[in-house]
């Protein structure tokens, strides 16, 4: 059974423009055309689209996908091989994590210093506070 | 020195050269302290030393190798930081 790129989208929930991106960005691929030029798809790219929905969804890019993909179309490939790809994509995750962690400590710092919240603009404390992180990269620093 | 090993289980490029590394940091560094860290069992000192890829080797807790060196960098590494000659 064929589905064209309309009955594929609905059926796996996404537009028929991420299809097509997914095809540009080699991830699918049309199993036919029809003489009207309209993309065919075998039943089995419903579980391929699944697949890389629910890799976006643990954060895999599109290319890390097409690695996964890879991996999982290879005889070789065994579990190790996928669970270093996992494993190397939390990593990434937690140091994401660790780093947006640093700046919400750092908006904290900032907000807790702004105690003058009707202050205008002009005297604004976050603004002032920005203002003399960016003058200490060129070495002094206001009190 | 203490060499931290950065791999996980069932990771065939891990094991492949681990064991040529390891012999050739001993044969280089009298008092080597090996140490293999299984990323999963320490993930946030994987993470607090940067590791992003796996495997990768740390020296005296700074990250040197974000992937497998060949023995002759990873030699040559080793030789620096104990300014022993290769």
């Amino acid at each position: 059974m064929s589905l064209t790129i309309g009955k594929l989208a609905v059926s796996v929930g996404v537009s028929t423009d991420a299809l097509r991106y997914y095809e540009r960005e080699g991830l699918i691929a049309p199993t036919a055309k029809t003489r009207s030029g309209y993309r065919l798809y075998a039943s089995e790219a419903v579980r391929h689209v699944r697949f890389i929905k629910r890799a976006q969804q643990c954060g895999f890019s599109l290319a890390e996908i097409a690695q996964l993909l890879a991996l999982r179309a290879s005889d070789g490939a065994c579990c190790g091989d996928v669970r270093r790809v996992a494993i190397e994509k939390k990593l990434q995750l937690e140091a994401r994590i660790r780093d947006m962690a640093t700046m919400s400590r750092a908006l904290d710092v900032l907000i807790a210093d702004c105690n003058a919240p009707d202050a205008t603009s002009s005297r604004c404390p976050i603004l002032d506070a920005l203002d003399r992180q960016d003058t200490s990269k060129g070495g002094a620093r206001k009190p | 020195m203490m060499v931290e090993f950065f791999f996980t289980n069932g990771c065939g490029r891990c094991a492949d050269e681990r064991l040529a590394l390891r012999r050739a940091a001993e044969a280089l560094i009298p008092n080597l302290d090996w140490r293999d860290v299984d990323v999963v069992v320490e993930l946030d000192h994987a993470v607090a030393l940067g590791v992003l890829t796996l495997p990768a080797l740390a020296i005296d807790g700074e990250l040197v190798f974000s992937g497998l060196p060949s023995e002759r960098r990873w030699r040559q590494e080793l030789c620096r930081r104990t300014a022993v000659r290769p």
